[in-house]
Protein backbone atom coordinates (compact mmCIF):
# COMPACT_ATOMS: atom_id res chain seq x y z
CA UNK A 1 0.00 0.00 0.00
CA UNK A 2 2.98 2.09 1.09
CA UNK A 3 4.33 1.47 -2.54
CA UNK A 4 1.01 2.25 -4.13
CA UNK A 5 1.09 5.89 -2.64
CA UNK A 6 4.78 6.42 -3.59
CA UNK A 7 4.07 5.12 -7.01
CA UNK A 8 0.68 7.64 -6.95
CA UNK A 9 2.98 10.33 -6.11
CA UNK A 10 5.98 10.39 -8.35
CA UNK A 11 3.12 9.87 -11.03
CA UNK A 12 1.57 12.73 -10.62
CA UNK A 13 5.16 14.60 -10.40
CA UNK A 14 6.55 12.75 -13.61
CA UNK A 15 3.09 13.38 -15.41
CA UNK A 16 3.11 17.17 -15.02
CA UNK A 17 7.13 17.57 -16.15
CA UNK A 18 6.17 15.49 -18.63
CA UNK A 19 3.32 17.44 -19.59
CA UNK A 20 5.70 20.65 -19.18
CA UNK A 21 8.14 19.46 -20.93
CA UNK A 22 5.83 18.63 -23.75
CA UNK A 23 4.17 21.83 -24.43
CA UNK A 24 7.35 23.40 -25.32
CA UNK A 25 8.61 20.51 -27.22
CA UNK A 26 5.93 20.16 -29.34
CA UNK A 27 5.74 23.84 -30.48
CA UNK A 28 9.87 24.32 -30.86
CA UNK A 29 10.80 20.89 -31.88
CA UNK A 30 14.10 20.19 -29.59
CA UNK A 31 15.08 19.15 -26.24
CA UNK A 32 15.22 21.83 -23.82
CA UNK A 33 17.76 20.92 -21.21
CA UNK A 34 16.75 24.36 -19.71
CA UNK A 35 13.93 22.66 -18.60
CA UNK A 36 15.53 20.93 -15.81
CA UNK A 37 17.20 24.05 -14.69
CA UNK A 38 13.67 25.92 -14.44
CA UNK A 39 12.61 23.03 -11.87
CA UNK A 40 15.75 23.77 -9.89
CA UNK A 41 15.22 27.36 -9.73
CA UNK A 42 11.81 27.09 -8.48
CA UNK A 43 12.52 26.07 -5.08
CA UNK A 44 15.34 28.24 -4.47
CA UNK A 45 13.57 30.60 -5.21
CA UNK A 46 11.21 29.75 -3.17
CA UNK A 47 13.97 29.44 -0.36
CA UNK A 48 15.28 32.80 -1.36
CA UNK A 49 12.06 34.77 -0.71
CA UNK A 50 10.72 32.22 1.89
CA UNK A 51 13.82 31.49 4.24
CA UNK A 52 15.93 34.32 3.25
CA UNK A 53 13.58 37.04 2.83
CA UNK A 54 11.07 35.83 5.38
CA UNK A 55 7.91 36.73 2.99
CA UNK A 56 5.19 34.68 3.47
CA UNK A 57 4.07 31.51 2.45
CA UNK A 58 1.96 31.78 -0.69
CA UNK A 59 3.62 35.26 -1.39
CA UNK A 60 6.80 33.63 -1.79
CA UNK A 61 5.86 30.86 -4.30
CA UNK A 62 3.86 32.94 -6.20
CA UNK A 63 6.94 35.07 -6.87
CA UNK A 64 9.15 32.31 -7.65
CA UNK A 65 6.81 30.66 -10.05
CA UNK A 66 6.79 33.79 -12.06
CA UNK A 67 10.38 34.59 -11.52
CA UNK A 68 11.24 31.08 -12.81
CA UNK A 69 8.44 31.50 -15.86
CA UNK A 70 10.41 34.92 -16.39
CA UNK A 71 13.55 32.90 -16.91
CA UNK A 72 12.03 30.18 -18.86
CA UNK A 73 10.63 32.97 -21.19
CA UNK A 74 13.99 35.00 -21.36
CA UNK A 75 16.06 32.27 -22.34
CA UNK A 76 13.49 31.68 -25.52
CA UNK A 77 13.46 35.50 -26.25
CA UNK A 78 17.44 36.05 -25.92
CA UNK A 79 18.55 32.50 -26.93
CA UNK A 80 16.46 30.01 -28.56
CA UNK A 81 14.86 32.90 -30.97
CA UNK A 82 17.91 34.54 -32.64
CA UNK A 83 19.20 30.96 -33.01
CA UNK A 84 16.00 30.07 -34.63
CA UNK A 85 16.04 33.31 -37.19
CA UNK A 86 19.78 31.64 -38.21
CA UNK A 87 18.34 28.28 -38.55
CA UNK A 88 19.91 26.17 -36.79
CA UNK A 89 19.33 22.62 -36.56
CA UNK A 90 17.68 21.17 -33.77
CA UNK A 91 21.00 19.80 -32.67
CA UNK A 92 22.78 22.88 -32.01
CA UNK A 93 19.88 24.01 -30.15
CA UNK A 94 19.86 21.06 -28.36
CA UNK A 95 23.28 21.66 -27.46
CA UNK A 96 22.94 25.27 -27.13
CA UNK A 97 20.14 24.49 -23.98
CA UNK A 98 22.57 21.98 -22.60
CA UNK A 99 25.11 25.16 -22.67
CA UNK A 100 22.51 27.44 -20.57
CA UNK A 101 21.80 24.34 -18.38
CA UNK A 102 25.59 24.38 -17.11
CA UNK A 103 25.83 28.33 -17.13
CA UNK A 104 23.12 28.18 -14.97
CA UNK A 105 23.60 25.15 -12.84
CA UNK A 106 26.50 25.90 -11.76
CA UNK A 107 25.48 30.20 -10.76
CA UNK A 108 22.79 28.08 -8.53
CA UNK A 109 25.48 26.65 -7.21
CA UNK A 110 27.84 29.61 -6.70
CA UNK A 111 25.08 31.62 -4.80
CA UNK A 112 23.37 28.48 -2.88
CA UNK A 113 26.03 26.31 -2.13
CA UNK A 114 26.13 22.56 -3.65
CA UNK A 115 25.17 21.17 -0.21
CA UNK A 116 21.16 20.03 -0.18
CA UNK A 117 19.32 22.87 1.26
CA UNK A 118 15.35 22.39 2.64
CA UNK A 119 12.14 24.84 2.31
CA UNK A 120 10.24 23.24 5.02
CA UNK A 121 9.75 24.65 8.21
CA UNK A 122 8.63 23.77 11.78
CA UNK A 123 9.08 20.00 13.26
CA UNK A 124 8.29 16.87 10.74
CA UNK A 125 4.98 15.78 11.58
CA UNK A 126 3.77 12.59 11.17
CA UNK A 127 1.31 11.70 8.19
CA UNK A 128 -1.69 10.78 8.00
CA UNK A 129 -3.02 6.89 8.79
CA UNK A 130 -4.58 6.22 5.07
CA UNK A 131 -5.21 2.37 4.83
CA UNK A 132 -2.92 1.47 6.95
CA UNK A 133 0.26 2.91 5.26
CA UNK A 134 1.40 6.90 6.01
CA UNK A 135 1.05 9.74 3.65
CA UNK A 136 2.13 13.27 4.93
CA UNK A 137 0.30 16.60 3.95
CA UNK A 138 2.65 17.76 1.35
CA UNK A 139 2.13 14.83 -0.30
CA UNK A 140 -1.41 14.93 -0.66
CA UNK A 141 -0.94 18.47 -1.73
CA UNK A 142 1.47 17.47 -3.88
CA UNK A 143 -0.75 14.81 -6.05
CA UNK A 144 -3.77 16.94 -5.73
CA UNK A 145 -2.00 20.15 -7.44
CA UNK A 146 -0.34 18.12 -9.93
CA UNK A 147 -3.22 16.36 -10.89
CA UNK A 148 -5.78 19.66 -10.76
CA UNK A 149 -2.94 21.08 -12.91
CA UNK A 150 -2.40 18.62 -15.61
CA UNK A 151 -6.07 18.03 -16.15
CA UNK A 152 -6.72 21.82 -16.08
CA UNK A 153 -3.95 22.24 -18.65
CA UNK A 154 -4.82 19.54 -21.00
CA UNK A 155 -8.20 21.12 -21.47
CA UNK A 156 -6.22 24.25 -21.69
CA UNK A 157 -4.65 23.26 -24.61
CA UNK A 158 -7.76 21.38 -25.95
CA UNK A 159 -10.13 24.45 -26.21
CA UNK A 160 -8.48 28.14 -25.62
CA UNK A 161 -7.28 30.24 -28.45
CA UNK A 162 -3.48 29.59 -26.86
CA UNK A 163 -4.08 26.23 -26.54
CA UNK A 164 -5.02 25.53 -29.97
CA UNK A 165 -2.58 27.81 -31.68
CA UNK A 166 0.36 25.92 -29.68
CA UNK A 167 -0.70 22.90 -31.50
CA UNK A 168 -1.32 24.55 -34.94
CA UNK A 169 2.43 25.61 -34.44
CA UNK A 170 3.42 22.34 -33.87
CA UNK A 171 1.88 20.90 -36.69
CA UNK A 172 3.16 22.68 -39.30
CA UNK A 173 4.99 26.28 -38.47
CA UNK A 174 5.07 27.85 -42.00
CA UNK A 175 0.88 27.21 -42.62
CA UNK A 176 0.67 28.99 -38.88
CA UNK A 177 2.13 31.85 -40.19
CA UNK A 178 0.46 32.03 -43.38
CA UNK A 179 -2.86 32.17 -41.55
CA UNK A 180 -1.92 34.25 -39.16
CA UNK A 181 -0.60 32.77 -36.00
CA UNK A 182 2.44 34.44 -35.08
CA UNK A 183 4.80 31.85 -34.28
CA UNK A 184 7.35 33.11 -32.65
CA UNK A 185 4.53 34.70 -29.77
CA UNK A 186 3.01 31.13 -29.63
CA UNK A 187 6.38 29.54 -28.53
CA UNK A 188 6.94 32.54 -25.94
CA UNK A 189 3.50 31.07 -24.38
CA UNK A 190 4.23 27.22 -24.76
CA UNK A 191 7.53 28.55 -23.21
CA UNK A 192 5.72 30.36 -20.51
CA UNK A 193 2.94 27.69 -19.87
CA UNK A 194 5.69 24.83 -19.83
CA UNK A 195 7.56 26.88 -16.91
CA UNK A 196 5.47 27.51 -15.06
CA UNK A 197 4.02 24.15 -14.79
CA UNK A 198 7.65 22.97 -14.31
CA UNK A 199 8.60 25.33 -11.52
CA UNK A 200 5.54 24.24 -9.48
CA UNK A 201 6.61 20.85 -9.97
CA UNK A 202 9.80 21.74 -8.76
CA UNK A 203 8.53 23.73 -5.65
CA UNK A 204 6.69 20.62 -4.60
CA UNK A 205 9.55 18.15 -5.35
CA UNK A 206 12.08 20.33 -2.84
CA UNK A 207 8.52 20.36 -0.35
CA UNK A 208 8.29 16.64 0.06
CA UNK A 209 12.57 15.76 -0.21
CA UNK A 210 15.27 18.52 -0.66
CA UNK A 211 16.85 20.61 -3.04
CA UNK A 212 20.33 20.71 -4.58
CA UNK A 213 21.42 22.25 -7.78
CA UNK A 214 21.92 19.25 -9.80
CA UNK A 215 18.11 17.44 -8.68
CA UNK A 216 16.34 19.24 -11.97
CA UNK A 217 18.11 16.68 -14.69
CA UNK A 218 16.91 13.21 -13.30
CA UNK A 219 13.11 14.47 -12.43
CA UNK A 220 13.25 16.14 -16.59
CA UNK A 221 14.39 13.21 -17.80
CA UNK A 222 11.58 10.73 -15.92
CA UNK A 223 9.27 13.07 -17.73
CA UNK A 224 10.79 12.92 -21.25
CA UNK A 225 11.11 9.02 -20.78
CA UNK A 226 7.74 8.93 -20.21
CA UNK A 227 6.71 11.09 -22.96
CA UNK A 228 8.96 9.05 -25.04
CA UNK A 229 6.90 6.15 -23.90
CA UNK A 230 3.82 7.51 -24.27
CA UNK A 231 4.14 9.24 -27.71
CA UNK A 232 4.81 12.61 -28.70
CA UNK A 233 1.43 14.92 -28.08
CA UNK A 234 -0.68 12.53 -26.78
CA UNK A 235 -1.98 13.27 -23.37
CA UNK A 236 -3.20 9.51 -22.57
CA UNK A 237 -0.09 8.10 -23.97
CA UNK A 238 1.92 10.56 -21.64
CA UNK A 239 -0.48 9.38 -18.63
CA UNK A 240 0.06 5.21 -19.80
CA UNK A 241 4.17 6.49 -20.19
CA UNK A 242 4.07 7.75 -16.40
CA UNK A 243 2.54 4.75 -15.16
CA UNK A 244 4.47 2.46 -16.89
CA UNK A 245 7.45 4.11 -16.11
CA UNK A 246 6.78 4.78 -12.16
CA UNK A 247 5.27 1.67 -11.82
CA UNK A 248 9.12 -0.34 -13.60
CA UNK A 249 11.30 1.96 -11.08
CA UNK A 250 9.03 1.69 -7.62
CA UNK A 251 8.90 -2.21 -8.40
CA UNK A 252 12.35 -2.87 -9.16
CA UNK A 253 13.73 -0.57 -6.37
CA UNK A 254 11.26 -2.56 -4.22
CA UNK A 255 12.62 -6.33 -5.43
CA UNK A 256 15.59 -5.57 -6.77
CA UNK A 257 17.39 -2.70 -5.11
CA UNK A 258 16.52 1.03 -5.41
CA UNK A 259 20.39 1.74 -6.51
CA UNK A 260 19.26 0.46 -10.15
CA UNK A 261 16.55 2.86 -10.42
CA UNK A 262 17.65 5.15 -12.87
CA UNK A 263 19.46 2.19 -14.76
CA UNK A 264 16.32 1.40 -15.18
CA UNK A 265 14.64 3.81 -16.14
CA UNK A 266 16.99 4.72 -18.99
CA UNK A 267 16.61 0.77 -20.14
CA UNK A 268 12.83 1.64 -20.33
CA UNK A 269 13.27 4.60 -22.39
CA UNK A 270 16.21 2.94 -24.56
CA UNK A 271 13.87 0.23 -25.55
CA UNK A 272 11.07 2.17 -26.57
CA UNK A 273 12.95 4.69 -28.57
CA UNK A 274 14.05 1.21 -30.54
CA UNK A 275 10.96 -0.57 -30.84
CA UNK A 276 8.54 1.66 -30.76
CA UNK A 277 9.84 4.95 -31.36
CA UNK A 278 6.04 6.37 -31.78
CA UNK A 279 5.17 5.28 -28.15
CA UNK A 280 1.81 4.41 -27.35
CA UNK A 281 0.32 6.04 -29.57
CA UNK A 282 1.07 10.03 -30.96
CA UNK A 283 2.74 11.53 -33.90
CA UNK A 284 5.29 9.93 -36.03
CA UNK A 285 8.84 11.45 -34.79
CA UNK A 286 10.44 13.22 -37.36
CA UNK A 287 13.04 11.15 -39.12
CA UNK A 288 15.94 12.30 -41.48
CA UNK A 289 14.84 15.07 -43.64
CA UNK A 290 14.76 14.38 -47.31
CA UNK B 1 57.35 21.42 -12.23
CA UNK B 2 55.64 18.09 -10.80
CA UNK B 3 52.62 19.54 -11.10
CA UNK B 4 53.26 21.05 -14.24
CA UNK B 5 54.00 17.50 -15.77
CA UNK B 6 50.76 15.79 -14.04
CA UNK B 7 48.62 18.97 -15.81
CA UNK B 8 50.58 17.84 -19.02
CA UNK B 9 49.91 14.57 -18.90
CA UNK B 10 46.00 15.38 -18.20
CA UNK B 11 45.95 17.56 -21.11
CA UNK B 12 47.28 14.25 -23.37
CA UNK B 13 44.43 12.42 -21.62
CA UNK B 14 41.94 14.29 -22.71
CA UNK B 15 43.00 15.51 -26.32
CA UNK B 16 42.61 11.59 -27.05
CA UNK B 17 39.65 11.43 -25.47
CA UNK B 18 38.46 14.47 -27.70
CA UNK B 19 40.29 13.40 -30.72
CA UNK B 20 38.04 10.13 -30.50
CA UNK B 21 34.70 11.67 -29.83
CA UNK B 22 35.41 14.06 -32.89
CA UNK B 23 36.18 11.05 -35.19
CA UNK B 24 32.39 9.67 -34.20
CA UNK B 25 31.33 13.68 -33.51
CA UNK B 26 32.48 15.39 -35.94
CA UNK B 27 33.54 13.08 -38.83
CA UNK B 28 30.51 11.01 -38.46
CA UNK B 29 27.94 13.23 -36.99
CA UNK B 30 27.24 11.15 -34.22
CA UNK B 31 26.84 13.42 -30.99
CA UNK B 32 27.30 11.13 -28.33
CA UNK B 33 26.85 11.56 -24.34
CA UNK B 34 28.18 8.48 -24.00
CA UNK B 35 31.72 8.85 -24.38
CA UNK B 36 33.03 9.02 -20.33
CA UNK B 37 31.11 5.56 -20.40
CA UNK B 38 33.22 4.11 -22.44
CA UNK B 39 36.33 5.89 -21.19
CA UNK B 40 35.45 4.27 -18.02
CA UNK B 41 35.35 1.05 -19.39
CA UNK B 42 38.59 1.21 -20.58
CA UNK B 43 39.62 2.59 -16.75
CA UNK B 44 38.11 -0.54 -15.44
CA UNK B 45 39.26 -2.82 -17.37
CA UNK B 46 42.71 -2.21 -17.08
CA UNK B 47 41.78 -1.61 -13.39
CA UNK B 48 40.49 -4.95 -13.00
CA UNK B 49 42.93 -6.79 -15.16
CA UNK B 50 46.15 -5.05 -13.75
CA UNK B 51 44.79 -5.49 -10.41
CA UNK B 52 43.27 -9.21 -10.36
CA UNK B 53 45.76 -11.04 -12.99
CA UNK B 54 48.75 -8.71 -13.23
CA UNK B 55 48.50 -8.65 -16.90
CA UNK B 56 51.36 -6.48 -18.60
CA UNK B 57 50.14 -2.85 -20.00
CA UNK B 58 50.43 -4.36 -23.60
CA UNK B 59 48.07 -7.22 -23.32
CA UNK B 60 45.43 -4.88 -21.17
CA UNK B 61 45.83 -2.15 -24.10
CA UNK B 62 44.06 -4.00 -26.69
CA UNK B 63 41.67 -6.13 -24.13
CA UNK B 64 40.27 -2.47 -22.80
CA UNK B 65 40.42 -1.54 -26.57
CA UNK B 66 38.41 -4.64 -27.47
CA UNK B 67 35.86 -4.71 -24.48
CA UNK B 68 34.91 -0.80 -25.29
CA UNK B 69 34.57 -1.46 -28.54
CA UNK B 70 32.19 -4.97 -28.29
CA UNK B 71 30.23 -2.47 -25.99
CA UNK B 72 29.87 0.16 -28.27
CA UNK B 73 29.02 -1.82 -31.45
CA UNK B 74 26.51 -3.73 -29.61
CA UNK B 75 25.16 -0.39 -28.29
CA UNK B 76 25.43 1.52 -31.60
CA UNK B 77 24.18 -0.71 -33.57
CA UNK B 78 21.12 -0.79 -31.60
CA UNK B 79 21.20 3.03 -31.09
CA UNK B 80 21.74 4.00 -34.25
CA UNK B 81 18.63 3.52 -35.35
CA UNK B 82 17.23 6.63 -34.07
CA UNK B 83 18.62 9.82 -35.56
CA UNK B 84 19.36 13.45 -34.67
CA UNK B 85 18.09 14.16 -30.73
CA UNK B 86 17.15 10.81 -30.26
CA UNK B 87 20.71 9.48 -30.66
CA UNK B 88 21.93 11.90 -28.21
CA UNK B 89 19.18 11.07 -25.67
CA UNK B 90 20.01 7.41 -26.46
CA UNK B 91 23.29 8.10 -25.80
CA UNK B 92 22.80 10.18 -22.59
CA UNK B 93 20.46 6.60 -21.56
CA UNK B 94 23.45 4.39 -22.28
CA UNK B 95 25.94 6.93 -20.25
CA UNK B 96 23.72 6.47 -17.22
CA UNK B 97 23.44 3.20 -17.75
CA UNK B 98 27.05 2.69 -18.04
CA UNK B 99 27.71 4.67 -14.80
CA UNK B 100 25.11 3.14 -12.57
CA UNK B 101 26.50 -0.51 -13.39
CA UNK B 102 30.16 0.82 -12.62
CA UNK B 103 28.63 1.96 -9.28
CA UNK B 104 26.18 -0.60 -8.18
CA UNK B 105 27.70 -3.91 -9.50
CA UNK B 106 29.88 -3.98 -6.32
CA UNK B 107 30.84 -7.72 -6.70
CA UNK B 108 32.98 -6.22 -9.68
CA UNK B 109 34.03 -3.11 -9.56
CA UNK B 110 33.26 -2.41 -5.55
CA UNK B 111 31.23 0.20 -6.38
CA UNK B 112 31.45 3.84 -4.97
CA UNK B 113 34.86 2.29 -3.18
CA UNK B 114 36.53 2.36 -6.44
CA UNK B 115 39.66 0.15 -6.89
CA UNK B 116 42.38 1.23 -5.34
CA UNK B 117 46.29 0.06 -5.94
CA UNK B 118 46.47 0.05 -10.00
CA UNK B 119 50.05 -0.93 -10.66
CA UNK B 120 52.74 1.08 -12.47
CA UNK B 121 53.15 0.65 -16.13
CA UNK B 122 55.71 -1.93 -17.26
CA UNK B 123 57.40 -1.74 -20.60
CA UNK B 124 59.93 -3.94 -22.15
CA UNK B 125 61.01 -4.96 -18.67
CA UNK B 126 61.17 -0.85 -17.83
CA UNK B 127 59.15 0.76 -15.01
CA UNK B 128 57.51 3.95 -15.90
CA UNK B 129 56.96 5.19 -12.87
CA UNK B 130 58.54 8.78 -13.01
CA UNK B 131 55.75 11.65 -13.98
CA UNK B 132 58.46 12.47 -17.00
CA UNK B 133 58.48 9.22 -18.71
CA UNK B 134 55.03 8.53 -18.18
CA UNK B 135 54.56 11.92 -19.84
CA UNK B 136 56.59 11.13 -22.96
CA UNK B 137 54.35 8.03 -23.20
CA UNK B 138 51.13 9.40 -23.34
CA UNK B 139 52.88 12.00 -25.74
CA UNK B 140 53.84 9.00 -28.14
CA UNK B 141 49.94 7.56 -27.81
CA UNK B 142 48.54 11.07 -28.75
CA UNK B 143 50.82 11.76 -31.45
CA UNK B 144 50.14 7.89 -32.69
CA UNK B 145 46.52 8.67 -32.53
CA UNK B 146 46.73 11.77 -34.23
CA UNK B 147 48.19 10.58 -37.03
CA UNK B 148 46.36 7.52 -37.45
CA UNK B 149 42.53 9.75 -37.30
CA UNK B 150 44.74 12.32 -39.84
CA UNK B 151 45.06 9.24 -42.28
CA UNK B 152 42.10 7.63 -41.62
CA UNK B 153 39.58 11.13 -42.11
CA UNK B 154 41.84 11.61 -45.22
CA UNK B 155 41.26 8.30 -46.69
CA UNK B 156 38.27 7.41 -48.84
CA UNK B 157 36.87 6.50 -45.33
CA UNK B 158 36.69 9.38 -43.81
CA UNK B 159 34.80 11.15 -47.23
CA UNK B 160 32.89 8.60 -47.15
CA UNK B 161 31.63 9.66 -43.04
CA UNK B 162 31.75 13.38 -44.51
CA UNK B 163 29.18 12.81 -47.08
CA UNK B 164 27.22 10.62 -45.26
CA UNK B 165 27.24 13.03 -42.07
CA UNK B 166 26.31 15.93 -44.31
CA UNK B 167 23.20 13.68 -46.41
CA UNK B 168 22.59 10.44 -45.19
CA UNK B 169 20.17 9.69 -48.27
CA UNK B 170 22.35 11.38 -50.87
CA UNK B 171 24.97 9.17 -49.28
CA UNK B 172 22.59 5.89 -49.34
CA UNK B 173 22.13 6.77 -53.33
CA UNK B 174 25.48 6.54 -54.16
CA UNK B 175 25.71 3.06 -52.75
CA UNK B 176 26.77 3.45 -49.51
CA UNK B 177 26.16 1.21 -46.68
CA UNK B 178 25.38 4.42 -44.55
CA UNK B 179 24.43 2.47 -41.18
CA UNK B 180 27.69 0.08 -41.49
CA UNK B 181 29.86 3.02 -41.79
CA UNK B 182 28.22 4.62 -38.60
CA UNK B 183 28.42 1.48 -36.77
CA UNK B 184 32.17 1.37 -37.74
CA UNK B 185 32.81 4.56 -36.52
CA UNK B 186 31.43 4.71 -33.33
CA UNK B 187 32.73 1.24 -32.38
CA UNK B 188 36.40 2.83 -33.66
CA UNK B 189 35.82 6.28 -31.55
CA UNK B 190 34.57 4.08 -28.72
CA UNK B 191 37.59 1.92 -28.80
CA UNK B 192 39.89 4.91 -28.79
CA UNK B 193 38.44 6.36 -26.17
CA UNK B 194 39.55 3.05 -24.10
CA UNK B 195 43.38 3.65 -24.55
CA UNK B 196 43.37 7.10 -21.90
CA UNK B 197 41.15 5.25 -19.65
CA UNK B 198 43.59 2.85 -19.46
CA UNK B 199 46.53 5.53 -19.10
CA UNK B 200 44.34 7.16 -16.53
CA UNK B 201 43.90 4.15 -14.48
CA UNK B 202 47.55 3.30 -14.36
CA UNK B 203 48.30 6.92 -13.65
CA UNK B 204 46.51 7.91 -11.03
CA UNK B 205 46.83 4.40 -9.87
CA UNK B 206 43.08 4.69 -8.29
CA UNK B 207 39.65 4.54 -9.83
CA UNK B 208 36.49 5.05 -9.09
CA UNK B 209 32.73 5.92 -10.75
CA UNK B 210 32.47 9.60 -10.26
CA UNK B 211 35.54 9.86 -12.56
CA UNK B 212 33.19 9.19 -15.37
CA UNK B 213 29.90 10.79 -14.56
CA UNK B 214 27.57 12.42 -17.02
CA UNK B 215 29.11 15.83 -16.69
CA UNK B 216 32.55 14.13 -17.88
CA UNK B 217 30.55 12.88 -21.04
CA UNK B 218 29.13 16.71 -21.23
CA UNK B 219 32.78 18.22 -20.80
CA UNK B 220 34.48 16.00 -23.56
CA UNK B 221 31.84 16.76 -26.16
CA UNK B 222 32.32 20.95 -25.12
CA UNK B 223 35.79 20.64 -25.90
CA UNK B 224 35.23 18.99 -29.49
CA UNK B 225 32.24 21.37 -29.84
CA UNK B 226 34.43 24.13 -28.92
CA UNK B 227 37.39 23.10 -30.56
CA UNK B 228 35.55 22.52 -33.89
CA UNK B 229 33.93 19.66 -35.20
CA UNK B 230 36.53 17.93 -37.86
CA UNK B 231 39.32 19.72 -36.63
CA UNK B 232 41.52 17.86 -34.72
CA UNK B 233 43.94 20.56 -34.26
CA UNK B 234 41.21 22.46 -32.47
CA UNK B 235 40.58 19.65 -30.27
CA UNK B 236 44.25 19.79 -28.98
CA UNK B 237 43.94 23.24 -28.80
CA UNK B 238 40.88 23.21 -26.98
CA UNK B 239 42.00 20.48 -24.57
CA UNK B 240 44.58 22.32 -23.24
CA UNK B 241 42.77 25.37 -22.82
CA UNK B 242 39.82 23.71 -20.79
CA UNK B 243 42.13 21.81 -18.72
CA UNK B 244 44.64 24.45 -17.90
CA UNK B 245 41.57 27.14 -17.22
CA UNK B 246 41.18 26.35 -13.74
CA UNK B 247 44.84 26.38 -12.94
CA UNK B 248 44.63 29.83 -14.51
CA UNK B 249 41.72 30.93 -12.72
CA UNK B 250 43.41 30.14 -9.44
CA UNK B 251 46.36 31.80 -10.05
CA UNK B 252 44.55 34.78 -10.47
CA UNK B 253 43.71 34.15 -7.47
CA UNK B 254 40.09 32.40 -6.84
CA UNK B 255 39.79 29.52 -4.38
CA UNK B 256 39.43 26.78 -6.16
CA UNK B 257 35.50 25.84 -4.76
CA UNK B 258 34.88 28.74 -7.07
CA UNK B 259 37.01 28.51 -9.64
CA UNK B 260 35.43 24.71 -10.47
CA UNK B 261 32.09 26.43 -11.28
CA UNK B 262 33.45 29.53 -12.97
CA UNK B 263 35.16 27.27 -15.51
CA UNK B 264 31.93 25.77 -16.08
CA UNK B 265 30.02 29.01 -16.44
CA UNK B 266 32.53 29.46 -18.95
CA UNK B 267 32.47 26.97 -21.18
CA UNK B 268 29.11 26.79 -20.80
CA UNK B 269 29.07 30.36 -22.36
CA UNK B 270 31.48 29.35 -25.08
CA UNK B 271 29.34 26.10 -25.81
CA UNK B 272 26.47 28.64 -26.76
CA UNK B 273 28.34 31.14 -28.11
CA UNK B 274 29.88 28.61 -30.62
CA UNK B 275 26.28 27.33 -31.53
CA UNK B 276 25.69 30.41 -33.35
CA UNK B 277 28.98 30.30 -35.36
CA UNK B 278 28.60 26.43 -36.26
CA UNK B 279 25.60 27.12 -37.24
CA UNK B 280 26.73 30.01 -39.65
CA UNK B 281 30.02 28.01 -40.46
CA UNK B 282 28.19 25.25 -41.76
CA UNK B 283 26.27 27.34 -43.51
CA UNK B 284 28.79 29.33 -44.73
CA UNK B 285 30.81 26.19 -46.46
CA UNK B 286 28.07 24.08 -47.85
CA UNK B 287 25.27 25.84 -49.45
Amino acid sequence: MQLLILILIIFSLTLLIGFSFSIAYQSSNFFNFTKAIIITFAPYFTYLFFVQLQLSLFLSISLAIICTTAIGMLSEIVLYKPLRKCNSSHVALMLSSLGLYIVLQNIISLLWGDRPLSVRTGEIRTGHEFFGSVISNTQIVTVTVCLVLFTACAFFMKCSRIGRNIRAVASNPELSNIVGICSDRIILWAFAIGSALASVAGILIAFDTDMRPTMGFSWLFYGVAAMIIGGMGSNRGLIGGALLLVTAQYLTSYYIGSRWMDAITYVILILFLIIKPLGFSGKRLKKVEI
Amino acid sequence: MEYMLHLLILVGIYIMLSQSLNLSAGFGGMMSLAHAGFYGVGAYTAALFAVNYQLPFLLVLPIAMLLSGLLALIVSAIALRTVDSYFIVCTLGIQVVIFSLMHNWTSLTRGAFGIPGIPSIELFGVMIQSRLSFLFLTLFLVVLMFFFLKKLTESSFGRTLRALSEDEIFAQSLGKNVYLFKVITFTMSAMFAAVPGTLYAHYITYIDPTSFTIDESVFILSIVIIGGMRNLWGSVIASAFLVLLPEALRFVGMPSSVAANIRQIIYGGILIFMMFRYNRGVAHKYE
